[in-house]
């Protein structure tokens, strides 16, 4: 995205693309390993120290003004490489938004405040699921002024590195849930293995079990479903972002590969149907950049309807990055499938970066629905 | 006269000829075959798939002998071996079937068991009868010593992928595996990538070429076995999916194959065509007709993994919404997942009908033709091995046997019947694989976080299943083939690879 | 190979050996005419289509387009001299009793030139398929024996299905549905019949059709229990024609409006009431949703045929004109992206093409019909003259007993089971080959550029025509949830349909 807005966003766009370049690239392969390989903790210590894990936080503590526009800028940099540390910031961004739509900013100064290094400052959340979907939550009890959360916790983005977690919870026989920030260095935790998965291997979950956990309560009781969707308002084009970076990634590996592979006695980029796929990767990736570049200053800037522009950003982008990646690893033939080569692993972060805030068909039915309503399609 | 326009009959009717012609025997066949596959999913597929694919991302290097030896204890590698060369002889359209239930469960396990049939497959298009049964008798051995004797195809190369697809692009192919003339055999130098099951094969059908200038006019497919003085392996490939089966490399270095292991080379097909009278087509022909006897009877058998990936995504998209409340309601009453399972169901049953269909144009007038000719198909059903092997076999030496199979199946299929059968297996092989990679994304959609997880089993089949669509020719490749035969053909104009 | 039990408990798993293999499982069974009769079929469609179909498509349609009111009486002369209009009645009752297998080729064939005029042909055998799921003997005798008159005389008789109402559409294809419908075709029950009161619309070939198998409700607010099929013939009082639709495309074939205002029909009429069924083994609703499955299960696979038709069709015209155009000096056939894309439009016509063949084995095993492909009964019925038959089948056809028995015979004679599985693959024959249409339509089009938007080239028209067939006989979408119903549902108790 070449950005006009600001000059500090256009700092930080060239500062994430270099960080990019110099930090992800070449051990994308080594760092995609984990769980069988180690964390990439010097790439996340670098990360936090250039502010990546703080956009989201208010400005006097490190945060961006035009905060969304700002983490979209640096998730589509950023995922052209390695979409993991997508992952890990957009996870991030969200449980910290959920805080700061739950009125609780001054929990998010203090966490900041406190934070020695990444893990301190990063926080936990089951960010593939949407608790109103699929009920994936904690039980809590109320014991005089303090909140006792039990139960199992499935898909907790980050919970075996952060050292504190947003978690939904619902009072047994109400409706709706609460949130609850937990510190998972505390006792009645029992933290699973990272779940193996899909993609964003480097931004792992795992599934844990509280017994007795000791919450404190975000914002209000039985109100956490309205801050989920309000975050999922603000950042669902964050989510679009991490799709547009992987696109483009995907789409410039393909062209330097189409350009050097000879086959049939020519290189293969002057083949009409190699480059049909390629046409289609580069619109695709266009229509990501336009998109995504208007859809986050519509909702730094508050236009109307920009809850809607967000979604639909998350929703195209998504699926455009799905369909781009399949034949971002066909065209590079039998390599392209293989670890070596940067294409696979985009196929499979694209894939996983589409079930990110809830399944995607309900996501669809959530956005017609609004408009069934009475909000205005555009 | 009206039946001479497009399409042609033959092409379109395969299933209808063959249901009225096919010995009937071939449906209880084709029933055990699958309840078989069924068995052998529930006690090794299934139980072991998630654990071969977590093991092989700790430890690429790793081979799966123990499922192999497994396989072979269930004696799966001789299962579609006919009976003259000693195997079970069950008929070879039931081996779809048989993959696509495999496959269903684990697609990988699937390529370890059909990568040996492809093997198999690459062999007999040379029509080497001697040879054939020498080497396939040795897999039957290895299953009655526990020592599996797997057979492999070696043909793709660092330069050359797409390109020893079709004999066209092999004339301008940069392939670098030479195989030089020499008193009582060939000596090769180079080296083959890709070669799936590689490291687990005992014997490798290697296709390499005499004049690197002429590929197409030179190829030579030689039997190479592990050990071979001058035959290494060399790396294993880092693969997205199908981790289980290793993607090897194949290293020569002045490797001597015997006269005795050349399975065809052009001086053969040199003596062929002069004592044949119609002398129509050139060496560069009769090797295109080689591959093709290959890819038709190979396409079918991934286009089979594509509909059993299809399936094993579908399956599981099926159980996770049956178990699965979403705002309070089973997601299997949604209608829109009704609508999204009913679709996955539709792609699953268009892929087997392609690969059906394929079968049945291998039958009528491809590779399994002479042993889907009822009598023949009978005699071999109900003589007993014993009888077989011992007044049968040995006739398979005779230089006259491989005569009158190369005269069957080279000269005697004309070139409408090869456009078919190689045009048909193209269409079921990317069809079936594009659906197969399809359902696995619309599972994912539909699963959601729960599909990420390696534990789910669904993302191990999107993993799986691209391969699909890369190997045994990339779709694209596959496309152009069925333009090429079942399209262009009629029409002057049409060139194929120019611009 | 190893035990039976085993096996059958694996087998009996899904995906069931009997759901998927119907062509493996035909192996053996079929009867060796059926190759030589569908190659027949796609002859006969293909010279059909060299004289009359393809030298009049174009000017039928631009002619509707002029005058929406137009009726091809012309046309529908033409298809009865050619003898169309009988081919496919059994000898039992006076026709041609060509083969059932040799219907789909066919009509595949005239769809790959038109549409319109593949749905005036095809929709006598929309219309017949009604009257000969009621087994009323004596009306399919007396109702054919009409058709086939009117093909000696030059005076077409046609019939239509007339079923949907202006309030229910998709509602009426299902009895789920149908429970909570706003259907509004009143029959009342009076003395010696029935008196109709209500409309009919998009009735296919309404207009030029003679016999109407109207279904109508004798009780409005059970209709899924009160289903009444009443022929109705043109002319009778109370009974007129309203509307032409102006429709997209498939011009050539009128959709009409059938209006009923005090109709009264005689006993003697009445195809098949809610007492008919009484005897059978199902209760009242399941038997109505059997019916209907009986007529889906045959129609829609001749749509999906149709489907293949005009995926054919825009192939066709796509390659016709990649041959002969240059595109930056080169034939288009011959740049390699032009060259995937026709393969991707071929494949879609295979695969469309090996659905609807696969419902025909389907049926053949196991639809209504399925007695006809016996060996014996199909050899007996190929080679005996027609003039045999009609010695004895009038008399015995006029028989109450022989209606009942053939009733009783074919619903019961059908198990749950093999009605799913008919009904389960005509729908998917169905979706599945009418998306392939309106793809190639759309793939071929993208190929022609500016010669693919004009009338002249054939493709947008096909475009136009393959639309419809993604929404008539059940809307792709019903299509779907009644695979779902059919072929993935019973096995899972939980799962419930039409239930959101």
């Amino acid at each position: 995205m070449k950005t006009t807005v600001s000059d500090e966003l256009k700092m930080l766009e060239e500062m994430a693309g270099d960080f990019a370049a110099k930090e992800l690239l070449e051990d994308r392969e080594e760092n995609d390993k984990y769980p069988f390989g180690p964390l990439f903790e010097g790439v996340l210590t670098k990360a936090h120290d250039v502010g990546f894990f703080s956009i989201m936080l208010p400005e006097e503590m490190g945060g961006a003004a035009d905060a969304v526009n700002a983490v979209c800028l640096v998730l589509d940099e950023v995922c052209r490489a390695d979409a993991s540390l997508g992952g890990i910031i957009f996870t991030n961004a969200r449980a910290q938004e959920m805080v700061a739509r739950a009125g609780e900013v001054e929990v998010l100064k203090k966490i900041a405040a406190n934070a020695a290094g990444y893990a301190g400052l990063l926080i936990a959340f089951p960010s593939f699921n949407n608790p109103g979907e699929i009920e994936n939550v904690a039980m809590v009890e109320r014991s005089k002024d303090k909140y006792i959360l039990s139960g199992d916790i499935e898909y907790v983005v980050l919970g075996g590195i952060a050292d504190s977690a947003l978690l939904p919870a619902k009072v047994k026989g109400e409706e709706g849930y609460s949130l609850f920030l937990v510190n998972l260095k505390g006792d009645g935790l029992d933290i699973g293995e990272p779940v193996l998965s899909l993609g964003l291997h480097s931004c792992p979950a795992v599934d844990m079990s509280l017994s007795d956990v000791e919450g404190k309560l975000v914002g209000q009781e039985g109100k956490g479903g309205d801050y989920f969707e309000a975050a999922v308002d603000r950042l669902s084009v964050a989510a679009a972002a991490m799709a547009a970076g992987v696109i483009k990634g995907s789409f410039v590996e393909a062209l330097d590969y189409t350009k050097e592979r000879v086959q049939g006695g020519r290189e293969i980029v002057n083949w009409s149907e190699v480059r049909m796929l390629l046409s289609s990767m580069a619109v695709k990736g266009k229509v990501a950049d336009i998109l995504v570049d208007r859809a986050s200053r519509s909702v730094d800037c508050g236009e109307p309807g920009w809850q809607l522009d967000s979604r639909a950003a998350a929703l195209h982008v998504q699926e455009m990055a799905a369909d781009a990646t399949t034949d971002g690893i066909q065209l590079l033939g039998g390599n392209g499938y293989m670890k070596d080569y940067g294409q696979e692993k985009r196929f499979r972060d694209a894939k996983q970066i589409q079930a990110l805030m809830g399944l995607t068909p309900m996501r669809k039915l959530k956005y017609i629905k609004r408009i069934v309503d009475g909000e205005l399609p555009w | 006269m009206f039946m001479d326009s497009e399409p042609r009959f033959e092409d379109i009717t395969c299933g209808l000829e063959s249901t009225a012609r096919a010995p009937g025997a071939m449906i209880t066949e084709t029933r055990e075959a699958i309840a078989l596959a069924r068995r052998f999913n529930e006690a090794v597929v299934r139980p072991y798939a998630l654990e071969l694919d977590r093991h092989m991302q700790e430890d690429p290097n790793y081979l799966p002998w123990d499922f192999v030896k497994e396989a072979n204890r269930w004696g799966l590698y001789t299962l579609f071996i006919p009976k003259i060369f000693g195997g079970k002889g069950v008929n070879l359209p039931a081996l779809s079937y048989f993959l696509e239930e495999l496959a269903s469960a684990c697609t990988a396990m699937s390529n370890l068991v059909g990568v040996h049939y492809l093997g198999v497959a690459t062999l007999t298009a040379s029509w080497n009868i001697r040879l054939m049964n020498r080497l396939m008798r040795d897999t039957a051995e290895g299953e009655r010593t526990g020592n599996p004797c797997l057979i492999s195809l070696a043909i793709t190369e660092p330069g050359a992928g797409t390109d020893v697809e079709d004999v066209e692009l092999v004339s301008r192919a940069k392939v670098s595996c030479q195989a030089e003339k020499v008193d009582g055999g060939y000596v090769v130098n180079g080296s083959k990538i890709f070669i799936s099951n590689g490291h687990l094969s005992t014997w490798h059908a290697l296709i390499c070429y005499e004049d690197l200038e002429r590929p197409h006019e030179t190829t030579v497919m030689l039997a190479v076995k592990t050990g071979d003085k001058g035959f290494s392996f060399g790396r294993q490939e880092n693969k997205m999916g199908q981790k289980g089966c290793p993607a090897s490399e194949l290293i020569f270095e002045d490797c001597f194959v015997p006269d005795e292991n050349v399975c065809f080379d052009r001086y053969y097909i040199e003596r062929f065509t002069r004592a044949s009278r119609k002398n129509k087509r050139s060496v560069e022909d009769y090797t295109m007709q080689v591959i093709d006897y290959v890819l038709s009877a190979s396409r079918a058998g991934v286009a089979a993994f594509g509909a059993g990936v299809a399936r094993g995504a579908y399956e599981e998209a099926l159980e996770f919404a049956q178990e699965t409340e979403v705002e309070g309601k089973l997601l299997i009453n949604h209608e829109w997942a009704q609508c999204l399972l009913a679709e996955m169901y539709t792609n699953v049953s268009l892929s087997r009908l392609s690969y059906s269909e394929t079968n049945y144009a291998n039958g009528l007038y491809g590779m399994f033709k002479v042993l889907q000719w009822k009598p023949f198909f009978y005699y071999l059903k109900y003589v007993p091995s014993s009888i077989i092997d011992r007044f049968i076999a040995p006739l398979l030496d005779m230089d006259f046997v491989t005569w009158l199979f190369r005269k069957l199946y080279f000269d005697w299929q004309k070139d409408e019947e090869y456009q078919r059968t190689s045009g048909w297996a193209s269409l079921a092989k990317f069809t079936s694989t594009d659906y197969g990679v399809r359902n696995s994304q619309l599972a994912l959609e539909m699963m959601g976080r729960a599909g990420m997880r390696h534990d789910g089993r669904a993302e191990k089949h999107l993993r799986d299943s691209k391969l699909l669509q890369i190997y045994e020719g990339t779709n694209q490749l596959n496309r152009q083939n069925l333009f090429k035969c079942l399209i262009g053909r009629t029409i002057p104009a049409a060139r194929m690879f120019e611009e | 190979m190893f035990d039976r039990i085993l096996q059958s408990t694996l087998m009996e798993k899904d995906p069931k050996f009997e759901d998927i293999m119907c062509s493996l499982l035909s192996v053996g069974k079929m009867p060796r005419g059926l190759i030589k009769e569908a190659e027949e079929g796609m002859a006969l469609g293909r010279r059909f289509n060299e004289a009359v179909v393809r030298p009049y498509s174009l000017e039928l349609d631009r002619k509707m387009q002029e005058d929406p009111t137009y009726l091809p009486w012309d046309l529908v002369e033409e298809i009865n001299r050619w003898g169309f209009y009988t081919g496919w009645i059994p000898k039992l009752f006076g026709g041609k009793g060509w083969s059932f297998s040799a219907m789909s080729p066919f009509i595949e064939e005239v769809a790959s030139e038109c549409l319109g005029i593949a749905n005036l042909l095809g929709v006598q055998y929309f219309g017949l398929s009604f009257l000969f799921v009621s087994w009323n003997t004596r009306l399919i005798d007396m109702i054919c024996r009409e058709v086939i008159e009117g093909e000696r005389t030059g005076k077409p008789c046609l019939i239509s299905g007339a079923i949907t109402e202006p309030d229910a559409g998709t509602d009426v294809e299902e009895v789920e549905l149908l429970s909570k419908a706003r259907v509004k075709c009143y029959a009342e029950k009076v003395k010696g019949g029935y008196v109709v009161n209500g409309n009919k619309i998009f009735i296919s070939n309404g207009h030029l059709s003679t016999w109407h198998m109207l279904i109508a409700y004798d009780d409005l607010e059970r209709p899924e229990e009160s289903m009444i099929m009443l022929a109705v013939k043109n002319g009778i009082k109370g009974f007129s024609f309203g509307r032409m639709e102006k429709k997209m495309g498939q011009k050539g074939c009128p959709a009409s409006e059938l209006v009923f205002e005090d109709c009264f029909i005689p006993d003697e009429y009445v195809c098949i009431s809610r007492d008919d069924v009484k005897d059978v083994r199902r209760g009242i609703k399941e038997a109505n949703m059997q019916l209907i499955d009986f007529v889906v299960s045959m129609t829609r696979p001749g749509v999906g045929a149709m489907g293949t038709g005009v995926a054919r069709g825009a192939y066709r015209e796509a390659l016709e004109f990649a041959q002969e155009t240059e595109v930056e000096g080169k034939l288009l056939i011959n740049h390699e992206w032009a060259q995937c894309m026709l393969a991707e439009m071929y494949k879609n016509v295979a695969l469309a093409r090996l659905s609807y063949m696969e419902c025909g084995y389907v049926n053949a095993l196991h639809g209504m019909t399925k007695m006809m492909n016996v060996k014996p009964v199909y050899y007996y019925n190929k080679y005996l003259p027609t003039s045999v038959f009609d010695k004895f089948m009038p008399a015995s056809n006029k028989r109450e007993s022989t209606t009942k028995l053939f009733r009783k015979l074919i619903m019961d004679g059908q198990t749950e089971e093999e009605a799913c599985r008919a009904s389960g693959w005509a729908s998917l024959s169905k979706f599945a080959a009418t998306d392939f249409g309106i793809r190639n339509c759309h793939l071929a089009i993208e190929l022609m550029g500016q010669a693919g938007i004009r009338h002249d080239h054939r493709v947008e028209k096909f475009l136009r025509d393959s639309k419809l067939l993604q929404i008539y006989e059940g809307t792709n979408q019903l299509n779907r949830l009644n695979l779902f119903k059919c072929l993935i549902g019973p096995s899972i108790p939980e799962a419930e349909v039409f239930n959101d």
